[in-house]
């Protein structure tokens, strides 16, 4: 991998202004204040969207669940779907933070805190998509155990519960990594900003010094937490890959879903962090801190998770040829060729087809090749799980209950409000807390201006 | 009273506060208010029976009607009973749904001046109908179908003493046809009576034995008796189907004879003449051969029939060598113009094999002289009320502003009457045209008695209190009768109806009798003669210039279209087509190519006598000059029989096969005619998505509906394999593997408390395939019995029915082929002739190893120690993993809560209260009837014994008019079940490759092959 770019917009120290108000800080700072008409704009279209999607789920809990598409013998749709992409979409924050930490891959620096952050609005996009799915929300509670006077109990065998556990797991790591990395840059917040945001970084900073005593409790919990945090990278899709692994539904009895799922997790996460920052590093301009270097990178993580995926496909379809189960191999013929077709192809071709393109490097540092193809990777992602989740269901063992499933409005609405959820979620985020992780582009400015920007180490 | 002390007292306090708190949380509270004066036969909780007689179609069934807390809440049939033997059809199972339908009047009703119905009282109705009377006695007519055997002969009265003008029955399906010709062959005007017990060789010229037949409960169980393979190495009874159309009879015959439709009298001369050349009667009936037979040679007859020559010379000689053969009569869907000469020619037949006096027992009609339902006679009546000859029509029983066809004028007709009176109990096409509805108690609040067959005396008792302010029909018109002048009461009995009946029934021990059911003695042979020269049979005449014949079906459930108000029927899908909710035209794959159309494109069908538009449904088993149209759909009134039922006016829901039929229409004797049309057919380029519950009939040779041949049953290895297909049959359930099951369990329940006890009972379950027909009652059973929801058109469109129990039908083992494409309904696999269907019943199968169970998170459904695969649905969160995770399909979600808000009242009162009703977004499934498990175990617990083999039948099982169910305790090495679960060579599991060691053994089906003509 290419070595990083030396920062060229790093002062030296001599030209340093007072501590918090460095360029950096200003920078990235300028990110929090003021808003344009455009964001309250964007920021009330994603309400209006949620609004919607808020009242369908209120009327399918009052009506029924029958609002949405589902059919005998189709019982899980578009929630549950949604529910695997968004547990997806959490995986590149992780990843960035946990992982490539532990690699010291520095270019992880630029992108981190969004990527962290990216993470946590998923994991409660996803969560939510738990209570939209059951039938009875209101005794969903049942499923978390705890010492309760009604003798109820869970059942450790299902997958569900292990679900359960690895969601709130992850999603409790993940708001901690988030906050530890946050504290020090609550901290020049704190100091740079006035009324009531200074109260809130002043509660949030947990009175931040940047004593080195300080900053060395913080490098030791980062590097634990990242420690803790790796091996639920290849959890927490793992075992939501066993939701349907573990199951006997044809397509869905397959050994390989935990690796393929962890690598089609990593593929979309990178996408989304790629869709959604190439905006706001135009928007807010960021080019200084974010660099093509940075996108660079992630494409190649892109176009790496491609392969494993487009080798799972195949792996797939081998796997139910070479069976000789005559279930399998039906099911399989028909998510090509049956009524499903048209997902399926788009899957492909968005997640095999499409990255290819990053085999070139004028494609990989083009923006806008790399805006479209993560766009058509994360629609590609969808499909996926829809091609699993309803193609298998609907072509099962029994022919004589063979159905098709088609969603409904209240599915696409609620659906489109995640979508909306994620964004309003993620523009709030920008507003209120630094976006790129202040300190550690700091750290980095200073360790390659000590270095040199090719410094060996 | 007992001391308490102070450890008492807190215990006391801690279980009422606690169980004031319990009661706080749930989800919606009820109050038991108890009784303040008990009643003595009534111990809450503990059903009481009565005796009764099914209503619903002619054969009248003897039923049981249970009752809890004084409602009826199920039906089951009569052991008592020499017709149904304890099992019911479909129909009478759905026919409690009648006393607690919302389309029910609540009171006696008259047309008010603005021309809306408005209540009024029982003296004002009475009074204003008797003044109507009084004015003109003459001009007052009674049409109506059949009200039974008293009330009957009390219309008669009725009309003698106030002087009435006359009286019309009129029944849709009556079978006045074969009735002529009883009396043209043997001379007694008689409906005979079939008895195919004992039988070994069965020809159905299209009576469809098992659907719309002359006694299809009692039919059904004498041919699965007479060939069980057990009792009949041999195969036993062997049964040839005559007719244009795979119906639920042909699915099941061994040979099916694709003839003309109409040419059903023609082959029975042909066959009689095959078999007496064959040396039938051994030459007592060679006379014949120049007679009647003369022109029917088996060339010819082939020309005529469109059935081979070969196969009639065949199934002759099979005829002539059969032990004990016997041949039904058409049916009403080939009753053409001709319909008396081809019932003739088949009581011929009849007379040639020998069955005449055996199995065919013509017996001299019994009680008082029925009216003929003649629709000549109905024609008439409709002539005098155009022409304004009718003053006031009084219409009992009957529908027939719907079930008359609209070219006949009956409605406009209708309109010329003065006083249109009513007693239907609920709202219908016709009722809602009259001017005064006197509404009648419905079959399970009256009194009242039928006289199904010669011997045969049935009873029907209320059971509960009336719902409404009705008034039972016979009462009704006493109280009319009466109040017209002092003389017709004179004239009239005294008392209630009640009294009528009773003194109807001197004679016999009439408390024995309400316990019983009725009073029933075999009919004895009463025709001597035998007169062959009248027989005449021609060819049918068709009106029209369409290239298809119409055939107007009689639908199983819906029948002349009084079972569309049921929703239990309307929910049921059609055992055949498998559409529910609408009715559909069957034509032929290369007709549909013809027309161009594709499953679900709506046809428009024209005749002489008027046009409906129907969505097509192409199949492989029906010829390709037919049409088949099911009647019963296409009411506008009623609020599951219509549309958009709301109210009680709604849209047609599909057509109204009856008009297309000319008004005109009938047979020689003048009894009413179905096959006469060739309507014009074009496809109007609509498409309406079919409500079909089963689109794909190809099981891809998967272990879901087994067959054998009879030779693989014997033991011939190759045949076995040939036939069988290159799977697997599963060898059958084995006790000692048991132990298997029982080490899954203690692992289940690791957690030492639960650890599954040596429970004594492991229940489980056999399905016969060679038994089952598909006829549904078991459905009908099930959906009575365990509260399932109705779930209405909108939601079967969708496919989210209810159904536990369900019946896949497979047309041959099908093939495994790969086809793409966005198809949503392949193409029919049926062929002429080819009569390999499997009906496959599925319904939980209690696995052992039970893939729904380790994936629920909430444990909602685990396995209990008596191999019941258990379902908490208190528990239940509805993640619907289990339904997913289930092979078989046969858990169904609660997408809504269908009891509290789609029932309208009262039919939350037909509740079985011993059944949980679900609420929204819970699973459900079979229980194996679990409060029925329950109930046997409190009898064997108050007898201190385990429950004895038999104690416990499901309701499918308690139904299931062919025993195809047998239900039972696995661990008892003699009970029924583990028998017949050990049938070494037809058992199988259900998608065995799973091994998810089902607690049901299927028997695969036996296919017998054609008829063999000599002896092998």
């Amino acid at each position: 991998m290419t070595p990083p770019p030396a920062l060229s917009a790093v002062p030296t120290p001599e030209a340093a202004p007072a501590p918090g108000d460095s360029k950096i800080n200003r920078d990235l700072l300028r990110v929090m204040e003021g808003a344009s008409p455009g964001y309250f704009l964007l920021l009330g279209a994603t309400v209006l969207v949620v609004t919607a999607a808020a009242l369908t789920w209120i009327y399918q809990i009052y009506i029924g669940l029958g609002v949405a598409g589902y059919t005998h013998p189709v019982f899980w749709g578009v929630y549950i779907v949604t529910f695997v992409f968004w547990v997806g979409i959490a995986h590149a924050g992780t990843l960035i933070s946990a992982i490539l930490y532990l690699f010291r891959a520095k270019w992880r620096n630029a992108i981190n805190r969004s990527a962290e952050a990216m993470t946590v609005m998923a994991v409660m996009t996803a969560g939510m998509f738990l209570g939209i799915h059951v039938g009875r929300i209101w005794k969903a509670y049942f499923i978390l155990p705890y010492p309760n006077q009604r003798g109820l109990w869970v059942n450790f065998r299902s997958p569900l519960e292990w679900d359960t556990f690895a969601i709130s797991t992850y999603a409790t790591i993940s708001i901690v990594f988030l906050y530890i990395g946050l504290i020090p840059d609550l901290a020049i917040a704190r100091d740079r900003f006035a009324g009531w945001r200074r109260l809130l970084y002043t509660a949030l900073a947990l009175g931040w010094q940047g004593t080195s005593r300080q900053w060395k409790a913080h490098t030791r919990s980062v590097l634990h937490l990242s420690g803790l945090a790796t091996p639920l990278v290849l959890s927490v899709h793992s075992v939501v890959s066993w939701d349907f692994a573990m199951s006997i539904v044809p397509g869905w009895h397959a050994t390989i879903f935990a690796p393929y799922f962890v690598a089609g997790a990593i593929f979309s996460g990178f996408a989304m962090v790629l869709t959604v920052m190439i905006p706001v590093r135009r928007i807010f301009g960021l080019e200084e801190y974010i660099t093509d270097y940075h996108f660079e990178n992630m494409a190649r993580f892109i176009l790496l998770t491609s392969l494993i995926v487009g080798y799972a496909y195949v792996t797939e379809y081998f796997v139910a040829w070479y069976s000789g189960v005559e279930a399998e191999q039906t099911s399989f013929w028909l998510r090509a060729f049956g009524p499903y077709w048209f997902s399926t192809w788009t899957m492909i071709v968005c997640n095999v087809v499409f990255p290819q393109l990053f085999w070139f490097k004028r494609l990989r540092t083009h923006v806008p090749t790399l805006f479209v193809v993560s766009t058509f990777v994360n629609i590609g992602m969808w499909f996926e799980r829809y091609v699993i989740i309803i193609t298998g269901l609907s072509r099962e063992y029994d022919p004589a209950v063979w159905g098709v499933y088609t969603p409904t409005w209240a599915e696409l609405t609620i659906l489109a409000g995640s979508f909306a959820f994620f964004a309003m979620l993620f523009l709030l985020f920008l507003k209120i807390f630094p976006v790129i992780a202040i300190a550690e582009v700091k750290e980095l400015a200073i360790h390659d201006r000590a270095h040199g920007a090719h410094g060996a180490h | 009273m007992p001391e308490i002390d102070r450890r008492g007292f807190l215990k006391l306090a801690g279980a009422s506060a606690g169980a004031a708190a319990a009661a706080g949380c749930s989800d919606h509270v009820e109050k038991l208010i108890p009784y303040v004066v008990q009643p003595e036969e009534v111990t809450p909780g503990v059903p009481v029976w009565y005796a009764s007689t099914c209503r619903e179609c002619p054969a009248g069934c003897g039923v049981l009607v249970k009752t809890r807390e004084s409602r009826p809440i199920k039906l089951e049939g009569n052991p008592e009973h020499p017709i149904n033997r304890g099992r019911l059809c479909a129909k009478g199972q759905a026919s409690v749904e009648r006393t607690y339908s919302p389309d029910r009047f609540h009171g006696p009703v008259r047309r008010n001046a603005a021309g809306e119905l408005e209540p009024t009282t029982w003296d004002e109705a009475i009074a204003e109908v008797a003044a109507a009377i009084r004015a003109n006695p003459a001009r007052v007519r009674v049409l109506g179908g059949d009200p039974g055997d008293t009330a009957s002969q009390l219309i008669d009265r009725f009309v003698a003493a106030t002087g009435a003008g006359g009286r019309v029955v009129s029944i849709p399906f009556a079978r006045e046809a074969l009735r002529a010709a009883t009396e043209q062959v043997f001379g007694v005007a008689s409906e005979p009576i079939f008895d195919l017990s004992g039988a070994d060789l069965v020809i159905d010229f299209g009576s469809e034995l098992f659907e719309s037949g002359l006694s299809p409960i009692e039919h059904q169980r004498q041919w699965a008796e007479a060939r069980d393979v057990a009792t009949h190495p041999d195969g036993g009874l062997r049964l040839v189907y005559v007719g244009s159309r795979l119906s639920l009879t042909a699915s099941s015959s061994d040979e099916w004879l694709v003839a003309k439709p109409g040419s059903e009298g023609l082959l029975a001369l042909a066959l009689a003449r095959a078999a007496i050349e064959a040396g039938a009667g051994g030459g007592a009936h060679a006379g014949l051969l120049s007679g009647p037979l003369a022109n029917a040679g088996a060339d010819a007859a082939a020309r005529a029939t469109d059935v081979p020559a070969e196969a009639i010379r065949r199934i002759g000689a099979a005829l002539a060598r059969a032990r004990a053969a016997v041949a039904l009569p058409p049916g009403h869907a080939v009753a053409s113009r001709r319909a008396v000469g081809a019932s003739a020619a088949v009581l011929l037949l009849n007379e040639v094999i020998g069955a005449v006096g055996s199995r065919v027992i013509v017996a001299a009609p019994e009680g008082a002289p029925r009216q003929r339902a003649s629709y000549k006679d109905l024609l008439a009546l409709i002539r005098e009320m155009q022409d304004g000859q009718v003053d006031v029509l009084l219409v009992h029983h009957m529908n027939p502003v719907y079930s008359i066809p609209v070219s006949a004028g009956f409605a406009d007709a209708l309109a010329k009457v003065k006083l249109v009176v009513s007693f239907a109990s609920a709202a219908d096409e016709t009722a809602l045209r009259a001017h005064v509805v006197l509404p009648d108690h419905t079959a399970l609040e009256s009194w009242g008695d039928a006289r199904p067959r010669p011997g045969v005396r049935s009873l029907v008792q209320p059971t509960l209190r009336p719902l409404y302010d009705t008034r039972a029909f016979g009462d009704a018109l006493l109280d009319v009768g009466r109040a017209v002048s002092p003389e017709a009461a004179a004239q009239l009995p005294a008392g209630s109806f009640r009294t009528l009946l009773e003194a109807n029934w001197t004679g016999t021990d009439f408390r024995a009798a309400l316990k019983s059911g009725g009073v029933y003695q075999p009919a004895s042979h009463a025709a001597s003669g035998f007169a062959a020269s009248k027989v005449e049979v021609a060819e049918p005449v068709f009106t029209g210039d369409g290239e298809l014949t119409l055939l107007a079906v009689p639908h199983i459930f819906l029948w002349d279209g009084s079972g569309a108000a049921l929703p239990v029927l309307q929910e049921i899908p059609d055992p055949v087509a498998r559409v529910a909710w609408d009715s559909w035209a069957e034509v032929s794959l290369a007709t549909a190519d013809r027309l161009g159309v594709e499953m679900g494109d709506v046809l428009r069908l024209e005749s002489s006598a008027g046009a409906i538009e129907v969505a097509v449904l192409p199949r492989g088993g029906i010829r390709d000059d037919v049409i088949a149209v099911p009647t019963g759909q296409g009411h506008v009134v009623g609020h599951f029989a219509s549309k958009a039922g709301q109210g009680l006016v709604g849209v047609a829901r599909g057509g109204n096969v009856f008009d297309l039929l000319p008004g005109d229409g009938v047979d020689e004797s003048g009894g009413r005619a179905f096959l006469t049309e060739r309507p014009r057919v074009s496809a109007t380029g609509r498409h309406r998505r079919l409500p079909l519950l089963q689109w794909n009939d190809n099981k891809r040779e998967r272990q879901l509906g087994e067959a054998m041949t009879l030779a693989a049953l014997a033991g011939h290895g190759e045949a076995h394999a040939e036939h069988h297909g290159p799977h697997e049959m599963r060898e059958p359930y084995d006790p000692a593997a048991d132990a298997a099951d029982l080490q899954y369990q203690e692992t289940f329940h690791e957690r030492g408390e639960n650890s599954a006890k040596a429970s004594p009972y492991r229940w489980g379950m056999s399905v016969d395939l060679d038994r089952c027909t598909g006829c549904s009652a078991c459905i009908a059973a099930c959906y009575v019995e365990n509260n399932l929801p109705r779930v209405g058109e909108d939601e079967t469109r969708l496919v989210r029915q209810m159904a536990w129990l369900r019946i896949d039908r497979w047309v041959g083992e099908g093939e495994p082929e790969l086809k793409g494409g966005r198809v949503r309904a392949p193409r029919s696999r049926e062929q002429l002739g080819d009569t390999d269907i499997r009906n496959a019943p599925l319904l939980c199968q209690h696995c052992g190893a039970a893939p729904c169970e380790p994936v629920c998170p909430v444990i909602a459904t685990y396995h209990n120690e008596e191999g019941l695969n258990a379902m908490i649905y208190n528990r239940c969160i509805g993640t619907r993993y289990c339904a997913n995770n289930c092979p078989y399909k046969v858990r169904r979600f609660n997408y809504w809560d269908h009891q509290l808000t789609k029932w309208p009242a009262p039919m939350e009162l037909m509740l079985n209260p011993d059944v949980t009703v679900r609420g929204q977004g819970v699973m459900e499934k079979c229980t194996f009837c679990v409060q029925r498990i329950q109930a046997a175990r409190q009898d064997a617990k108050n007898a201190g014994m385990l429950i004895p083999d038999g104690a416990v039948k499901t309701a499918c099982q308690q139904a299931c008019p062919s025993a195809v169910y047998t239900f039972g305790n696995l661990r008892d090495p003699d009970s029924q079940v583990s028998k017949a679960s050990a049938a070494p060579q037809r058992g199988y599991h259900a998608l065995h490759m799973l091994n998810t060691r089902p607690a049901v053994t299927y028997l695969a089906k036996v296919l017998r092959g054609k008829v063999e003509g000599s002896p092998s």
